[in-house]
């Protein structure tokens, strides 16, 4: 059991490592999203595992449910300012978002 | 487990593809694939609910979310990433493993086991049953979305 719980957690942490390594090298709006998307996964791996490994796979699974349905609103909502920032710099560049003027 | 094993580098291989790669659209399609296997990884571990919300939502619909924003976004508004980024990623990723390899088991031997009753019931009892408080949570959160979408594309008023 632990060894397996060990095997999602290594994974776990390395999706997450993978995400936020792009999160703070990454200048494509769009890719930081993809990036907060990974840890996303990360997290919801390392969730049900442990519900998994404790025998709570029922409340674990809800946990995940209710995670992915807030990264969604998390997601729709980036994109739509994503989108408007794009509008207004013409650019996706996030170092272009600190010039933006009113 | 093999294949679980597989599946999981293959969840990482395609992670890292989608961030590692220039085209958009291949990132955003790689990304619904790590989605996929992720699903698939649910599914294998007796979680099929979390599986179906894992592959129908987030390889689904944020996948269709990405792509309608880089369609609506110019071609011509393609972002040069810095070339260091993408050389110094192997290297960070092989260091973090093998910190990862030496840290994580004993990191995981360290975590006590909170006291909890065994499971009963299905899991539409625990959803219900249980989490409500979670379940009202998710409502206003989704609502929030819904608005905040609605008012960042909000059309001018007249007297603007």
């Amino acid at each position: 059991m632990t060894e397996t719980w060990y095997l999602y957690m290594f994974f776990a942490a390395a999706l997450v490592a993978v995400g936020l390594y792009a999160l703070l090298t990454m200048r494509n709006i769009i890719k930081l999203l993809i990036a907060v998307g990974i840890i996303g996964k990360g997290i919801s791996l390392a969730l049900l595992a442990s519900g998994w490994a404790q025998n709570l796979l029922l409340t674990a699974q809800s946990l995940v449910i209710t995670f992915i349905v807030v990264e969604v609103c998390l997601v729709a909502v980036a994109l739509a300012l994503a989108i408007n920032a794009y509008r207004h710099t013409k650019d996706l560049d996030v170092r272009k978002l600190a010039r933006l003027k009113g | 487990m093999t294949l679980q094993t597989l599946l999981l580098i293959g969840l990482i291989v395609f992670s890292a593809l989608a961030l590692l790669s220039r085209d958009l659209i291949k990132a955003a399609i790689s990304f619904a694939a790590a989605s996929l296997l992720l699903g698939i990884v649910f599914f294998r571990m007796g979680a099929p609910y979390a599986g179906v919300f894992e592959i129908s939502v987030v390889a689904g619909l944020i996948t269709v979310l990405f792509i309608l924003t880089i369609a609506l976004t110019e071609k011509k508004a393609e972002v040069r990433e810095s070339p260091k980024a993408r050389m110094i990623f192997p290297l960070f990723f092989i260091v973090f493993i093998i910190i990862d390899v030496l840290v994580m088991r004993g990191l995981i031997r360290k975590i006590p086991t909170l006291p909890a009753e065994a499971e009963t019931g299905l899991f539409g009892q625990v959803l219900w049953g249980q989490r409500t408080f979670d379940l009202v949570g998710q409502v206003a959160v989704i609502l929030a979305g819904v608005f905040a979408v609605l008012a960042l594309f909000r059309k001018k008023d007249l007297d603007d």
